[in-house]
């Protein structure tokens, strides 16, 4: 028996594709131009994906070895461009896909966001989302005149006033406030709009906002939230969920427990779509498929560089200072990003570093295989987890080419479609619609 | 004699829609917000060979003009007005040689947050991106972030320059060629080529590099609008292109000399700042069709007067609906924390009632030019004579496709034929276009 239909999605930042891929071709060079994604979008619409989340951070960390030579040099973190002004491009080369972009509770105002998202949500005709990150780099916070975030858990205490004030900016025009009657000579009637006088812990906005929110009315809103604070909060205001659980026990109970929470907040569970992080590796045959794992897990000096870095750039905990084969010393801690330094504590138990990395997964499960052989692990996997999704991610520094996007979307999204697995049109006009509909 | 060429840029009064009801507005009342009207202006402006376009933008709904936000809404006066960086993003995909110009207030972001978001649509436009740079005109759009209500007004400059400063700090931080992208060694970026702005000013603080990576221009081009004397000292050292208004050329004259002296004095090349004259024609078919035109826009203002004086109430903070109509403008107190132009207005008013004002100053506050296409690029190309301007910002209360359609298709071609204006674009970006001459 089948899994019920379920969503896909993209998971990326706007950075460059896989630069040190075989089918890289220019993009190193020209991806800021816009161009590749605007590729990547037309042919993930073609294969039914939900949507395309792009991922951000807004810095060039120096904390490996005290030195930003790591980060530049792989092109981990940076350069990274502004996904905002990305989003409005993609839109006019898709008809129906939806579009995420990230922005931070900690470094905009909320009236920016606000206007920023309606004008996006107008001028996609309902297509747009929005990811609300707290930001866990200090570095990050430093490019913004703070010396250090808040507190991890204040954080979401901020980020849940932030997303108050933008909800109620957007509410801040009725219904029909729009009139346009050329008879009486009004465009816009001014009782059906109202400033919000919002006053609170961290933000102070007058309001109105000076458009009214677009076809959605809240735009779809996406959060990956890990800690108990950060699922409380994503469970109380998100659309769509991204997590990368390890194995399908963790998946389920993921879910089970957002979807709680959710019902807690007097949500319908179902209002919350909780979507899993993948990279299916696929081949011709099975055997092509595990040679291209097996080369993708090596632990080579320079994918050492690589996972550290990352790790480094978002706990700020400067990884390349430890003994690769000794254990993680307990006393490293971080107000940056704790469910994934937990993560890694977790591998470690027992293991040196070295040891943990060689079992290194940032996805929920592997997929390896052919198309085939992937879309029945995908089946299986939902019908044990019970929904609602999958978000594929290309490995930025090695995988994510327009090669790499075609395996997906004519590989692997034609079986899964043959499946009755995924989408096979957008029946509704907005992205949050189709998001809702199954 | 003939002038020299002049450069031609337009002047968006933000993504407003204020002409929604006129004959040929279409249906932009209803589809405003899909912002297809821009998108055909900029495609428009490019065929015509325009340098470049400029949204302007404030970021509030006004409600000064008797208390209410009604005549503001009602008349669609700069509301609804959507986020001008995401409309650029269109304007920028449709055309391919354009300069796009957005507006960003100085009080709305952090530098680094408008670097990143200037920086990414400079690359996205291949280095035809450009950010005017405004401190507010009112209180009621720093109400919208967080402060009580403005700085007094030089003092706003004091922070513009510590963010200007800032953001051209990180749009520096990465050297040209720090991108090799280079397989042999596996070096992506040269880490020894990008460096840290560690900017630490009076208002702002900020650690960079920016993680945007390089722009293709190196750093957007900056616009700005400083009429007083703060703000000439702002713009002269800061900006590549100023929007000026002026209702006579002597006076356009006067002031452009006095910003290129400014720049000299700041160290820059004087042509490297260009001060485009903004003016508000109306090209008809004939001098008779354009003056029944002329006489019809005063006529409308005069049986609308709230709709000039709920604008002025926008900007200036000034309560307009409880000045009287009828007395001397220099008899009356009027101070503002606001726009400094309208200390010029009130000046140039001075003998003038407000009703008077309103009048004179139906077409707005820059040169008369009404009549034909041949008469209209006469008046232009006499006012460039005399003002010797780098060109015009041509914009109107209330784009149409007609009115695009008669600038572009109509007087610009015969400012071309005339050897005023350009025939096609030298460069690829917008500050090299500019430069050009």
């Amino acid at each position: 028996m089948a899994a019920d239909p379920f969503h896909l999605a993209w998971f990326t930042p706007f950075k460059t594709p896989a630069w040190k891929s075989p089918w890289a071709a220019d993009t190193p060079l020209t991806w800021l131009n816009g161009e590749y994604y605007m590729d990547m979008a037309r042919s993930l619409e073609r294969a039914g994906f939900d949507f395309m989340m792009f991922e951000d951070s807004t810095l060039v960390s120096d904390t490996y070895g005290g030195s930003t030579e790591n980060d530049l040099k792989h092109g981990l973190h940076s350069p990274k461009g502004d996904p905002v002004p990305l989003l409005p491009m993609l839109a006019q080369v898709t008809q129906h896909m939806g579009f995420i972009a990230t922005m931070s509770t900690s470094f905009y105002p909320p009236f920016l966001v606000a206007r920023v998202m309606a004008t996006m949500d107008h001028l996609t005709k309902g297509r747009v989302g929005w990811n609300v990150v707290t930001s866990s780099e200090d570095l990050a916070g430093q490019n913004y005149g703070l010396d250090h975030l808040l507190p991890h858990d204040e954080r979401y205490e901020m980020a849940d006033e932030f997303i108050t004030v933008v909800k109620d900016l957007w509410d801040s025009w009725e219904p029909g406030a729009i009139v346009a009657d050329r008879e009486t000579g009004y465009l816009a009637d001014h009782t059906k709009v109202h400033p919000i006088h919002h006053e609170g812990k961290y933000f102070k906005v007058r309001g109105p906002l000076n458009l009214p929110a677009g076809p959605q009315g809240h735009p779809v809103i996406c959060q990956a939230g890990g800690s108990p604070k950060g699922r409380d909060f994503a469970s109380r205001h998100a659309n769509v969920l991204l997590s990368a659980p390890k194995g399908v026990d963790q998946m389920r109970e993921y879910r089970d427990d957002i979807r709680a929470r959710a019902v807690g907040h007097g949500r319908a569970a179902d209002d919350v779509k909780v979507m899993y992080i993948v990279q299916p590796v696929l081949g011709e045959t099975q055997a092509d498929a595990e040679e291209i794992a097996r080369r993708r897990n090596e632990l080579t000096q320079d994918q050492i560089e690589t996972i550290l870095g990352i790790m480094s750039i978002t706990t700020e905990v400067d990884f390349k200072q430890f003994d690769l084969d000794a254990p993680l010393p307990d006393d490293v801690t971080t107000n940056g990003h704790q469910s994934g330094l937990e993560q890694f504590r977790k591998r470690t138990q027992g293991k040196t570093i070295r040891e943990a990395l060689m079992g290194q997964q940032t996805e929920a499960v592997e997929l390896v295989g052919t198309p085939a052989s992937v879309a029945a692990q995908m089946d299986e996997v939902m019908e044990a987890v019970g929904g609602d999704g999958f978000l594929i991610r290309g490995e930025p520094v090695r995988t994510h080419s327009r090669r790499y996007i075609d395996e997906i979307a004519s590989g692997l999204a034609p079986e899964l479609r043959k499946r009755g697995l995924i989408r096979s049109d957008y029946p509704e006009s907005t992205f949050k619609a189709n998001l809702a509909a199954f | 004699m003939t002038a020299s060429p002049f450069h031609l840029g337009w002047f968006c009064n933000g993504t407003s829609v204020p002409a929604w009801a006129q004959p040929f507005s279409g249906s932009i009342g209803d589809d405003w917000q899909d912002a297809q009207i821009f998108v055909d202006l900029a495609r428009a402006m490019e065929r015509a060979k325009f340098d470049y376009v400029l949204i302007e933008d404030n970021t509030f709904v006004g409600d000064r003009y008797g208390d209410s936000m009604e005549v503001y809404l009602k008349y669609a006066m700069q509301a609804p007005r959507q986020d001008p960086m995401i409309v650029a993003t269109l304007l920028a995909q449709a055309t391919e040689r354009l300069g796009i110009v957005a507006t960003a207030g100085t009080f709305a972001y952090h530098p680094y947050l408008l670097a990143r978001m200037a920086g990414t649509l400079d690359q996205l436009s291949k280095g035809r991106f450009g950010v005017n740079v405004v401190t507010g005109t009112s209180d009621r759009a720093l109400q919208n972030y967080g402060h009580d209500g403005m700085d007094e007004h030089d003092s706003r400059y004091d922070v513009a320059e510590d963010f200007v400063r800032a953001m051209t700090a990180l749009f520096d931080t990465w050297e040209p060629g720090a991108v090799v992208a280079d397989r042999r060694t596996a070096t992506f970026a040269d880490h020894t080529k990008v460096r840290y702005a560690d900017h630490r000013g009076s208002h702002f603080s900020t650690r960079g590099p920016l993680n945007s990576g390089p722009s293709p221009q190196g750093r957007p081009v900056i616009s700005q609008a400083g009429g007083s004397p703060r703000g000439i000292a702002f713009a002269a050292q800061h900006a590549d292109t100023i929007v000026a208004i002026h209702s006579s050329p002597e006076k356009a004259r006067d002031y452009r000399d006095r910003v290129r002296d400014a720049a000299a004095a700041a160290g820059r090349d004087p042509d490297d700042v260009k001060v485009l004259f903004g003016v508000w024609p109306i090209v008809g078919s004939s001098e008779a069709e354009a003056r029944q035109r002329a006489d019809e826009r005063v006529q409308l203002a005069m049986d609308n007067i709230d709709i000039p004086l709920a604008t002025m109430s926008k900007s200036t903070d000034i309560d307009f609906s409880t000045v009287p109509l009828d007395t001397p403008l220099g008899e009356l107190d009027l101070a503002t924390n606001g726009t400094q132009n309208f200390a010029l207005y009130r000046d140039r008013n001075a003998t003038l009632t407000l009703r008077q004002a309103v009048a004179k100053e139906a077409g707005g506050a820059g040169p008369s030019l009404v009549g034909s296409v041949e008469q209209v690029a006469d008046q232009l190309e006499a006012f460039a004579d005399v003002s010797g301007g780098d060109g015009f910002l041509i914009g109107t209360n209330g784009v149409t496709r007609r009115f695009i359609a008669e600038v572009c298709d109509g007087l610009v071609p015969e400012l071309q034929a005339r050897g005023l204006t350009r025939t096609e674009y030298d460069h690829e970006h917008l500050r090299d276009n500019l430069r050009a001459f």
